[in-house]
Order: structure tokens, then C-alpha cells, then sequence
């Protein structure tokens, strides 16, 4: 798969207006995300002893390309993973022996137990995306990019099976817009306070007004995507960057989306 | 040398076809210029001129759409082209140089393209400022004045009685012609402050060209009483998104 995006700086001040903008020119009500996202580093080469498993619907094209991928260079690569904005502030539910499997997540009236984030049974998705094409002759940016359901819960294991290592996490806060083919995230990234000294994903997670703001003065980073399922198929692609630039032209007395800076999203770990 | 492909004949095609239209409506204006008596009205004169004009857009939409192609070809006969009949045709074909005809109006086209931009010094000279202006400087007034104005407006901090200058001399002695006492609401608040406007700000939508476009931009967002501009730049940010490290 490869996504295609526009970027853009969003200042604080504009947030609130651009979601109504957003709101207006999507027609949606713009839906909230909260994702916790870690990220790990690539320690050893990945796909030495040679990759397995079904490869049948697979492009050619894409077989080489992940190919090269996994024998190449080594990346950094994202596991995220949805939360509510409930789940932050809550201390772990330490009864979870008094409680029947099955009871703890769909409670019908929910009022008499408080809510309480589980990190046992956050479910989590592995993102990976390649450092943006280079030299191409359109102005977005276009990756190459692949993402697969992990299993819930402690995923610090298997990524280190996998050759990966923990690095650092942090939340992304922001609002999600669909506009036809176009995905519009309007995020910012938030850290937990008190730095990560601990190694490890977070087993409970602070009072979301506990979290520090990355970026100080609380900008937004405006994100247009496209994902286009095969990226070897030049009609598509083009009709896929057209449709960015469209709604580049909509937006562009509000923002001004550009391409992003290609070693800003360079993966590859050195 | 190789073929064309279906494709590109296709291009070639509809370029022939554009231009058949573009001769045809002007054909079609010469001719009705030159036989009506009297001349047609207005109304329809001015139809055929924008049905000219959307032919020209199309076709010069079409040629630089298809830039590269066309560029690239070379025309050349083949074999079966009777060459010795059609002599004059086979010219025309083939030369590369333009007509000098046609060399004199692309010259004109482009001294026409050039001159608004080297022309703006007749405003100094003294016989042009007591002549009435031209419709096109007209236009070129009603285009710089709101932008002007707009900028000087958005100079000035909204929002107070009186303006700053007043304000130092002494408002006591300013002339308002009112009888009623005009309140000085923010005079406290400028000298705290001189940027403190209070929170009725007017909005003033920004207008202002781009430079090289051609048309106006009106920014929607409104003005902002404190506007913040992010610290981190936007590859900073991406980058921390993606591989964790701190700026």
C-alpha cells in the first residue's frame, strides 16, 4: 500500500476555526482520536533467516520492494494503539481476580464500576512506513506503507522476537475528517509527564490534563492522506495526488498544505 | 525513431480538432463582420468573441497540457507522400522556423504581455496626471486601492475612540464635534500594552496577492488579537513523530 500526504503547521490560535472549517467542507462532525503510539528500533538485521508465510496476494512489484525491505536497511516502526479519554487518569483495576472474564469491558449500565484502562487488553496495530519516495515528480509526499492487527496486550515481547526494541512513546491527540478519499487528521502529539525513564509502555496512563505538549505553544499538524492499495498502478496514484491537490486548492485560504520535508520522515534507523 | 502510439495519435487528433474549431469561429466572425450590413449587434459579436476566447483557452490548455509530446515530435514524410505534386504542402509541413507574419504577431503578443509591467512610470509624468485616466488605469486603481487600504487599516489597532496620535497630544483637546463625552475605554490598557486591543477587535479580512498569482486572496481566517506561531517547526515535529528523537 502507499499513502500519499499533505502536510501542514497549524497554530493554535487557528484550531478551533479550521475544525469548522473542516467540519463544514467534510460535512461531519469531526471525530476524536486519542492513539498511543510506541516506537520501536530495529536492532538486527530483520528477515535473516529468511521471511515465511503466505505471499500470494502480494504484487510482484511489492513482493521485491518488501523484499528489499526486510533485507535492507533497518527501520523504525510504530505500534499504535487506540485509547478513550477515559482510560486516562484511571488506576488499573487491581481487583481483576474478583471479576469474571468477560465482565470487564461491556458493563450495560456501567455506573456502578469506574471506568479503568486494562493494558492487558489494549488492542494494538503495527504500522510501518518507508522513508518517502524520492525524486518524484508530484508534489506530496508518497510512501510506502503496510500496517498488521497484533495481538492485544503486551506487545514488547513479540516486537523483540521480531528484532525490534522499545524506544519511546507518546499519545496523539486529534480530530479525524473524511473528505470523499481523503482522510484529514488534524493532530498534536502529547507526552506523558515525567519523561519515560522506565523502558517500557506505560501500564496506566496519567489524567490526560497530567500530559505535557510537545510542541509548547499547543500547534496542530494538519495531516491529508490518501492511502492507495496499489501503489504500482500509476493511474491511481495520480488520480490519488490530484485529489490532494484539490484539496489543497479548497483549503488554501485557511492552510497552506505542502509536501513534508523527506528526511523529516525518514524511518530508516542509523 | 518510433511510432506514435495510439495515444498520442489520439493527442495529435484532438489538438487538429481544437484548432479546426478555433479557425471555424473566427472564420465565422470575419465573415459576419465583413457581410452583415449593418453590422450585427453587439450581443451577438460579443458571443462570438467569448466562443473565440473559450477556444483559445482550450486549445492553449491543450498545448501545454501536452507540452512534452509535442515538443518532442518531428514531422518527417513518409515514403508514399507525393512529394512532387504536393510540394507546397510538404513546406509548410515541414519548415520550423515561423512565418514572418506570424513571427511579427507573436512580437506584438509579446511587447502587449510586457508593456503593463514596464509602463507604470507615465504616473510621474506631469501631462499624464491632469489627463483623465485611461480604462486601464482605472482598472489598475480599483485593483492597488482596497489592497492599500486594507494594509493601512490593518496598521492601525482597532477598537478605541481615538487614534493614537490623538491620544499623545492630549484627548482633551481633540475636536470630536459631539456633545456627548466620547469614554476613552482602552487608555489604560495602552500603556500596559500598546498591542492589547480590547476584545471587540474588528475583524479585518486579510487581503493580499500572492506573489505571482493573479488573483486576490481572502483569508478567512480572521485576524487574530495574539497570534501565536508554533515553536517547533513542522519537520521537527514529523520527525519526533516518527523515530521518538527530541529536537
Amino acid at each position: 500500500m502507499h499513502e500519499q500526504s499533505l502536510f501542514a503547521s497549524v497554530p493554535v490560535h487557528q484550531h478551533h476555526e479550521l475544525l469548522q472549517q473542516l467540519a463544514g467542507l467534510t460535512a461531519m462532525q469531526p471525530r476524536h482520536c486519542l492513539e498511543r503510539r510506541l516506537i520501536f528500533k530495529a536492532y538486527r538485521k530483520p528477515g535473516v533467516a529468511g521471511r515465511t508465510g503466505a505471499s500470494q496476494d502480494l504484487q510482484q512489484g511489492d513482493l521485491q520492494r518488501l523484499n528489499k525491505m526486510l533485507n535492507g536497511n533497518m527501520y523504525y516502526t510504530q505500534v499504535v494503539g487506540p485509547v478513550s479519554e477515559s482510560d486516562f487518569g484511571s488506576t488499573a483495576s487491581v481487583d481483576r481476580d474478583t471479576q469474571m472474564a468477560g465482565m470487564d469491558d461491556s458493563n450495560p449500565d456501567g455506573s456502578s464500576s469506574s471506568p479503568s484502562y486494562d493494558y492487558e487488553r489494549q488492542p494494538w496495530k503495527l504500522e510501518f512506513r518507508d522513508i518517502p519516495e524520492a525524486g518524484t515528480r508530484s508534489a506530496v509526499t508518497s510512501r510506502l506503507m503496510s500496517s498488521a492487527t497484533l495481538p492485544r496486550g503486551d506487545v514488547v515481547q513479540a516486537m523483540n522476537a521480531w528484532g525490534y526494541h522499545f524506544t519511546t512513546e507518546y499519545v496523539v491527540e486529534g480530530d479525524m475528517f473524511i473528505h470523499n478519499d481523503i482522510a484529514i487528521f488534524l493532530h498534536r502529539v502529547l507526552h506523558y509527564p515525567g519523561g519515560d525513564e522506565l523502558n517500557l509502555p506505560r501500564r496506566q496512563l496519567p489524567a490526560l490534563k497530567d500530559m505535557t505538549l510537545f510542541e509548547k505553544s499547543g500547534s496542530y499538524v494538519l495531516q491529508a492522506f490518501i492511502i492507495v492499495q496499489d501503489g504500482s498502478n500509476q493511474e491511481t496514484m495520480k488520480t490519488a495526488s490530484q485529489h490532494l491537490f484539490g484539496l489543497r486548492e479548497q483549503l488554501k485560504s485557511a492552510v497552506v498544505l505542502e509536501q513534508a520535508d523527506r528526511l523529516s520522515l525518514d524511518t530508516r534507523a542509523k | 525513431m518510433s511510432n506514435l502510439t495510439q495515444e498520442q495519435i489520439k493527442v495529435l487528433e484532438q489538438s487538429r480538432q481544437r484548432l479546426v474549431q478555433l479557425t471555424r469561429s473566427l472564420g465565422s466572425l470575419i465573415a459576419s463582420l465583413n457581410q452583415s450590413d449593418p453590422l450585427p449587434p453587439w450581443t451577438s459579436l460579443q458571443s462570438q468573441a467569448s466562443i473565440i476566447s473559450n477556444n483559445l483557452i482550450s486549445v492553449s490548455d491543450q498545448l501545454s497540457d501536452q507540452r512534452d509530446l509535442l515538443s518532442n515530435l518531428v514531422a518527417y514524410p513518409g515514403p508514399e507522400y507525393p512529394g512532387r505534386t504536393q510540394a507546397n504542402t510538404l513546406e509548410q509541413l515541414l519548415r520550423t522556423k515561423l512565418d514572418p507574419r506570424v513571427e511579427d504577431w507573436v512580437a506584438r503578443g509579446r511587447t502587449a504581455g510586457t508593456e503593463p509591467a514596464a509602463g507604470q512610470s507615465n504616473f510621474s509624468d506631469l501631462d499624464a496626471a491632469h489627463k483623465p485616466l485611461s480604462e486601464a488605469q482605472l482598472a489598475e486603481l480599483w485593483e492597488w486601492a482596497p489592497l492599500e487600504a486594507n494594509q493601512e487599516a490593518r496598521r492601525r489597532n482597532w477598537g478605541g475612540n481615538y487614534t493614537l496620535e490623538e491620544r499623545e497630544a492630549g484627548i482633551e483637546n481633540v475636536v470630536t464635534g459631539l456633545r456627548r463625552q466620547l469614554e476613552d475605554d482602552d487608555g489604560s490598557e495602552e500603556e500596559s500594552d500598546g498591542e492589547e486591543g480590547d476584545g471587540e477587535e474588528m475583524d479585518v479580512v486579510g487581503v493580499h496577492r500572492k506573489p505571482g498569482a493573479a488573483e486576490l486572496e481572502y483569508n478567512i481566517a480572521p485576524h487574530q488579537p495574539h497570534p501565536v506561531q508554533p515553536f517547533v517547526p513542522l519537520d521537527l515535529i514529523l520527525r519526533h513523530m516518527t523515530t521518538g528523537r527530541m529536537p
